[in-house]
């Protein structure tokens, strides 16, 4: 018994000491290869395209469109939370996940953010996945963070702790709120969170055959107008304003959850 | 093999100079407390931290017209509450809509405000700085004056190891900063550690608090952190119905955060909004004012009766949890 003991106590410290030079080296490597993308992996940039009415029109800041109760809106921010992306195969049931999931800050007054670049592991794909929003995890336990998440974005909610996962704001004449309409979309809590995966097909017969070392396109469209309709009726004239998280807030989310097209793809060598 | 495991660890941290680095400080947990909320893991307290953060909360450049400092509101000699004023005053003339409570104890809370909206102790910097009625100003513009500034960059490299400036170490500062005021040292944290007596007035109204107050306002922090509707009218101009505001259950009607009674003499207005100039107009509130609704707090229903005298013996005993080594604590003063 005491020489079990013994051996146990043996064991432990031998066991600390290799688990210490592996953090010790895990941590290393973490430094070493810090954002830089493995090498045989294939790179795929996202682009994403603002548009409205059905993907047809490109959707410019500032300039005037209609959406489906006619009423004219000129939107002046737009801008969502996205991350986690995943790569699947739904004829052999392959799914790449992303090795260092980050989130990116979506933003059309910013033409730099709306292009991703992802490495991705060699395969054909039909299907990419990603999530709109924060994790829960993300807006409270995390505290004070940089990169996409820096509250420096205006992201970040002043009355209440949390992210504004998606943002759609600007001016209309149907406003009774001084012509401003505001859609400031949030919310994590299991009753509240307007966290949404998007799961989308490539068109029709395309898929993307991503070879080592290559370098493909996807361009995805994001349809403003899919903020205000189906299946929830959101008028400018009766909800100007979502500014929190609430039922509204999920309205707006579930709608705008269906906005994203992938438009085309492009496979690169 | 060890020993090589530490050189591996420490050949990895990036900052080159090993000795000149900050100075690492201690949260001073006071005998009895629990263990804090905060306790600054992924945040190290360090002097240097510390001090770049007293030297933030005291710069008026936080707010946009540099008049609105943390300092403004939070005033060391009122235990960090706004002396003397129901509602504070902030940018361009306005009111803020709540009481500014006191600020101690603060890595103790679970949510802040009083509505507990602000859950990370953090990010509270983010809620006064952009508050139109508050200071009124951007992060990014904050962060801009920070970096233009003679001073900052270097005090930042001493905090942080380079000169970087960025929200997360602002905040990271001040977090260090307020997250250390810690007050325990008042008369009755004395009688606690048997180095004073409660006079037989304040023992008395001790008795008192302990059977009528405390399962709201529990010892050591006087508070249990919970949100509860303690039956005030609602002011009509404010409309502010507290916690259901940030849950959106109407079962939250009215609730408010159970503030910590530690300083309440030096704290004075009263309540979440200040409406009470007096400690006695609070217990005259809790003996006849209480106004039933739905919501009210079922340890309230019937109200908690009190005579004059067991006002006063109460009043004796609140007066014991004064601090006067926190509100004279150099260290929280402003720095020159
Ligand atoms: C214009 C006045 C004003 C200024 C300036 C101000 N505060 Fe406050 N502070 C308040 C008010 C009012 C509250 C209560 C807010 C509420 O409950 O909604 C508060 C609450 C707090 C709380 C939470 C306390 C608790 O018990 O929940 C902390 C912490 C705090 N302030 C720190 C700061 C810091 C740090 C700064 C500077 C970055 C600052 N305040 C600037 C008025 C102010
Ligand atoms: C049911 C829980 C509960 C009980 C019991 C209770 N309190 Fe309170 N107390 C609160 C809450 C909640 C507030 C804040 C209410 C608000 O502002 O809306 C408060 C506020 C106060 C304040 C004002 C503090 C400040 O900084 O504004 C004082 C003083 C106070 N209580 C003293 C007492 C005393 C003394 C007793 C016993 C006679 C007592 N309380 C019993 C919940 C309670």
């Amino acid at each position: 018994m005491k020489l079990t003991q013994q051996l146990h106590r043996v064991n432990f410290c031998k066991l600390c000491i290799a688990l210490l030079l592996v953090t010790a080296v895990i941590s290393c490597q973490k430094e070493l290869h810090f954002d830089a993308e493995p090498q045989k992996e294939h790179n795929l940039i996202l682009k994403f395209k603002p548009v409205v009415l059905y993907d047809s029109v490109p959707l410019v800041l500032g300039q005037t469109y209609t959406n489906n109760f006619k009423e004219p809106f000129t939107p002046t921010a737009f801008k969502f939370y996205i991350h986690n992306f995943q790569m699947i195969n739904t004829d052999s049931g392959k799914t790449f996940e992303l090795a260092n999931d980050k989130y990116y800050l979506v933003d059309f007054s910013d033409s730099a953010s709306t292009e991703i670049k992802i490495a991705i592991q060699p395969y054909v794909y039909n299907r990419i996945k990603f999530t709109i929003g924060v994790d829960s995890a993300d807006n409270v336990n995390a505290g004070a963070q940089i990169d996409a998440l820096d509250p420096a974005r205006g992201m970040f909610w002043n009355t209440t702790t949390g992210y504004i996962m998606a943002k759609l704001e600007g001016t209309s004449p149907r406003s009774p709120q001084g012509g401003k309409f505001e859609y400031h979309i949030g919310g994590f809590t299991a009753a509240e969170s307007v966290i949404r995966e998007i799961p989308l097909l490539f068109p029709y017969g395309q898929n993307l055959d991503l070879k080592p070392g290559g370098e493909s396109q996807m361009f995805i469209t994001c349809d403003a107008n899919d903020w205000f309709y189906n299946p929830w009726d959101i008028k400018i004239s009766q909800t100007p304003v979502v500014n929190g998280p609430g039922e509204l807030a999920r309205q707006v989310a579930e709608n705008y959850s269906k906005m994203f097209t992938v438009d085309s793809v492009y496979n690169g060598q | 093999m060890l020993l090589s495991g530490c050189l591996l660890v420490n050949a990895c941290k990036k900052s080159g100079d090993g000795n000149s680095g900050p100075h690492p400080l201690s949260l001073e947990i006071p005998a009895g407390f629990p263990a804090p909320q905060y306790s600054f893991t992924g945040n190290p307290l360090t002097q240097e931290g510390f001090q770049l953060g007293r030297k933030l909360f005291y710069d008026g450049r936080l707010s946009k017209d540099g008049n609105f400092p943390c300092a403004s509101c939070h005033q060391q000699f009122a235990a960090f509450a706004t002396f003397d004023h129901p509602l504070s005053h902030g940018f361009n003339n306005q009111f803020t809509k709540r009481n500014a409570p006191g600020l101690f104890n603060m890595a103790w809370l679970k949510d802040m405000h009083w509505d507990g909206g602000i859950s990370n102790i953090e990010v509270q910097p983010l809620a006064p700085i952009t508050a139109p009625n508050e200071m009124a100003e951007e992060i990014e513009n904050v962060i801009k004056k920070l970096q233009q500034d003679d001073h900052y960059p270097r005090l930042f490299a001493a905090a942080f190891g380079d000169a970087t400036i960025n929200s997360q170490r602002m905040l990271f500062a001040i977090t260090q900063f307020v997250g250390s005021m810690v007050s325990a040292s008042s008369k009755y944290d004395k009688v606690k550690q048997g180095s004073a007596n409660f006079s037989l007035t304040e023992q008395t109204g001790y008795t008192l608090f302990q059977s009528k107050c405390a399962s709201c306002h529990p010892e050591p922090l006087f508070t249990d952190n919970s949100f509860r509707n303690v039956g005030l009218p609602v002011d009509p101009f404010l409309n502010d119905y507290g916690r259901m505001l940030i849950t959106n259950n109407p079962a939250d009607s009215l609730k408010f955060k159970v503030p910590s009674l530690r300083n309440v003499a030096l704290t004075f207005p009263y309540e979440h909004d200040g409406r009470f100039a007096s400690i006695t107009s609070v217990l005259d509130h809790y003996s006849s004012g209480i106004q039933n609704s739905p919501t009210l707090d079922p340890l309230l229903r019937n109200r908690i009766p009190l005579t004059n005298a067991e006002k006063f013996y109460l009043l004796e005993f609140l007066k014991t949890l004064s601090d006067s080594t926190f509100i004279n604590d150099k260290r929280f003063s402003q720095p020159h």
